[in-house]
């Protein structure tokens, strides 16, 4: 099998030369037996479904799905590494301060940094926490920042995700499939180790407790249900944090204090590591018929008796109409220059800009501003004539909601076929943890790979897979 | 420990003894079918009637074609009592409480789910019948098995056993209740044309033939079979052994105040009637106690450890 790809390969610089980070595996795959690969590919699922690693796709019913799994690992050098670190470290800060302020005094409005509008009309923008700072100081506790890579020197930020970011699970089981699959492979590098996820996101969750409980505060990790995408990855983490996965039901607010029912009685809650979106957090606050959440649970948390992981309201910062302004967030807080680059952003409420795009749909990314997991966007060079003139109504009917991004020639990397190795597009999401002001990157990330050939939808509900990733210490 | 956790842990060993005893009571029925045997349809009938879902199953079908029956306790639909159901809720209350159980017990019950969904999705044939019944019956051996070494010996433990034993108990007084005038001591009127042989099929339908004849030197009587199912405290499925296993867990779980509870209260006392008739076993209305104080007692373990 030929292999060939028009963009940049993290591995191959043509089908006979390999790049540094992978002359060793190279090396080490050639020697293998390809039939007993492909039967270690297939096992590698068969660990998945048994162990019930799944996720849900949304409008199917009760089927649970597994994300594929590719056995090539991807790779990525310490130097390429460091940088990461730096830039996700600037960026978790800047969008911290960003919190602060915004909910605050408000200064960076007021210097004209960022327009009032964007903020005021935004439903991500939780009123109910104006003048309030969270326990601590902190928002953004845990962060899932999406990056993709062009060329060989620079990786881009795609999306900061800092309402309920996942993939961490997933992340970490790769790791331990790869260990198993392949035991002395992974020996012979010096990977550095993700696994530790669970200890740093319980050493960030223990300092965020209010005061009063600091010690051993009673975390809890709060989670929709069982029918929820996300939960086999709410109750993997939960049990790797050794803490209680609740859900609503099981809390209530009594005396001010948020309680949770045990088969001995009430007890108190201190964290509540939140898996549901605001607006579900408290009917009383919020959305009135969520059963979701906790009726009061608001009010205990502006008394600062209660911490909520992340903060409400922190989705403001990953909103994609404010994710073209980081860099200014970034200049503004930290009086730094952005370390990584933002990828350059068309806003559809800027009339100029909105002609450019209406004009050039057919070569743009358009996404929604407040959509995810891939929906409600339209990739112009792949959509037809007619799915492209039905995105432009909807563009021009309400222009507020949309931005556009060039198409990016995402970078490949290869992964197994039967018939060998073959390149596929990448994006990497990075966790990186945040208390009192120390910010802690997880070494390496989730890979997604969009498993159809050509296509640059890495998401797992629209058909993309994931892989090990490794950073090599220096 | 959330009171949904209990409950989440009581409720998904329930169901799998459930399964359990189903498939138990199926391959007693299936093996007479094989024999071809001149008591299949009473068999059969029993088993229904076990189960409460004779009237479900004569509402689809005209007669007691063991195929159908078979097919009907395993996968229909509009049994809500059926191995695929059961199962289902199993794994769901297994997903609901994946925190407090170790990934031995949760894989094995995963992949015992993904075993009968791959297989009772497919039409089931004759000859498949026993395969099934064998590899189900060993993957849940497998989730007992981890259970036992895996687990911590703690209150989650406890009940996982307590959902346990007060399902089995309600498996034995079924199947006692449904057959009750087999088992009328012997000077007593007995129905005639009955014999030994449907003696021995009530052990078979909880796997306890062999050693029941282990224990009674190949003898069967009536007598004997009905101590041996409600008094003998060796005998894992007997309602003693149950009770006593679910006092055991009650008081772990209770801890120091145990005496006080409901539940251990009412425990002790299916524990003092079972003492009490042990040899003098006659009667409908005493098995019919049993299955409601066990019912009760179910409902003070949901009440006293916040379930819902």
């Amino acid at each position: 099998m030929t292999y060939f790809t028009k963009t940049y390969d993290e591995a191959f610089i043509n089908e006979n030369s390999v790049r540094t980070n992978y002359k060793k595996f190279i090396s080490w795959y050639k020697n293998q037996d390809s039939d007993e690969l492909t039967k270690i590919n297939s096992d590698a699922m068969k660990f998945f479904e048994n162990t019930g690693v799944s996720f849900k796709v949304y409008s199917s019913d009760k089927k649970e799905n597994l994300i594929p799994f590719d056995i090539i690992p991807r790779i990525i050098n310490s130097k390429e590494w460091d940088k990461l670190v730096k830039g996700i470290t600037q960026r978790v800060l800047a969008i911290n301060f960003f919190l602060t302020d915004i909910y605050g005094q408000q200064e960076i409005i007021k210097h004209g940094v960022i327009p009032v509008d964007l903020i005021q009309n935004n439903t991500a923008f939780l009123k109910q926490m104006i003048g309030f700072t969270p326990p601590n100081k902190t928002y953004n506790h845990i962060s899932g920042i999406d990056l993709i890579k062009t060329n060989s020197d620079n990786f881009y930020v795609l999306e900061d995700n800092v309402r309920v970011p996942s993939g961490a699970s997933y992340m970490i089981e790769n790791r331990d499939t790869m260990i198993k699959l392949f035991p002395e492979l992974i020996s012979r590098y010096k990977v550095s180790e993700n696994r530790n996820y669970a200890k740093y996101l319980s050493e960030i969750l223990k300092k965020s407790s209010p005061k009063k409980s600091k010690i051993n505060p009673n975390i809890v990790l709060l989670t929709p249900g069982i029918y929820n995408s996300a939960f086999f990855e709410h109750a993997f983490l939960a049990d790797k944090l050794g803490v209680e996965l609740v859900e609503g039901k099981d809390l209530r607010v009594i005396n001010k204090y948020l309680n949770m029912k045990t088969i001995n009685g009430w007890k108190r809650v201190d964290v509540i590591y939140r898996r549901i979106d605001d607006i579900f957090l408290d009917p009383l606050s919020f959305k009135e018929d969520s059963f979701l959440g906790v009726p009061g649970l608001m009010e205990v948390y502006r008394n600062k008796n209660v911490t909520i992981a992340n903060a409400p309201g922190t989705g403001i910062s990953d909103d994609k109409s404010i994710y073209s302004y980081i860099p200014d967030i970034i200049k503004f807080y930290l009086g730094q220059k952005p370390i990584l680059k933002n990828v350059k952003t068309f806003k559809c409420r800027i009339k100029d800009e909105l002609k450019y795009v209406l004009d050039n749909l057919n070569k743009l990314v358009v996404k929604e501003v407040h959509g995810s997991g891939g929906y409600g966007m339209l990739v112009g060079p792949l959509a037809s004539k007619t799915e492209i003139s039905k995105f432009k109504n909807k563009i021009k009917k309400n222009p507020y909601s949309y931005i556009a991004q060039p198409t990016l020639s995402l970078s490949t990397c290869p992964i197994y076929t039967k018939k060998g190795l073959t390149p596929r597009h990448v994006d990497l999401r990075c966790f990186a943890l945040l208390a009192q002001e120390k910010v802690t990157v997880i070494g390496g990330g989730l890979t997604r790979v969009a498993l159809k050939k050509g296509s640059l939808v890495v998401n797992s509900s629209q058909g993309g897979g994931t892989k090990d990733t490794w950073i090599l210490s220096s | 420990m959330l009171g949904s956790t209990a409950d989440s842990l009581f409720w998904m060993f329930r169901y799998i003894e459930r399964v359990e005893n189903t498939l138990c009571m199926i391959e007693s029925g299936f093996q007479l079918y094989l024999l071809s045997s001149s008591n299949l349809n009473n068999e059969w009938d029993a088993i229904l009637r076990t189960n409460s879902i004779r009237h479900h199953f004569l509402k689809k079908n005209n007669s007691l074609d063991s195929l159908n029956i078979i097919n009907f306790m395993l996968k229909d639909p509009k049994n809500f009592n059926n191995i695929l159901i059961l199962f289902d809720k199993a794994r769901e209350n297994a997903r609901r409480s994946r925190v407090s159980i170790t990934s031995e017990v949760w894989e094995a019950i995963n992949t015992c789910w993904l075993y009968l969904n791959e297989e009772l999705n497919k039409k089931i044939n004759e000859s498949k019948i026993q395969t099934i019944i064998k590899n189900t019956r060993e993957k849940i051996a497998l989730i007992f098995g981890f259970l036992e070494r895996s687990m911590l010996k703690n209150e989650i433990l406890n009940f996982c056993y307590l959902g346990t034993f007060i399902e089995r108990f309600d498996n034995t007084v079924r199947i006692l209740n449904t057959r009750y005038y087999l088992l009328l001591d012997e000077k007593k009127i007995r129905f005639e044309g009955y014999d030994n042989f449907q003696l021995e099929m009530i052990l078979r339908s909880i796997s306890s033939y062999r050693s029941f004849m282990w224990k009674n030197q190949n003898e069967i009587k009536a007598n004997k079979v009905s101590y041996f199912l409600i008094s003998d405290k060796d005998m894992p499925k007997s309602l003693m052994f149950c009770v006593n296993e679910t006092i055991k867990n009650l008081k772990s779980v209770h801890k120091k105040n145990f005496p006080k509870n409901k539940s251990y209260q009412n425990a002790l006392s299916i524990q003092k009637k079972i003492k009490q008739k042990s040899r003098n076993f006659n009667n409908y209305s005493f098995l019919n106690s049993l299955f409601k104080l066990n019912m009760t007692l179910a409902a003070n373990i949901e009440e006293e450890f916040n379930f819902q």
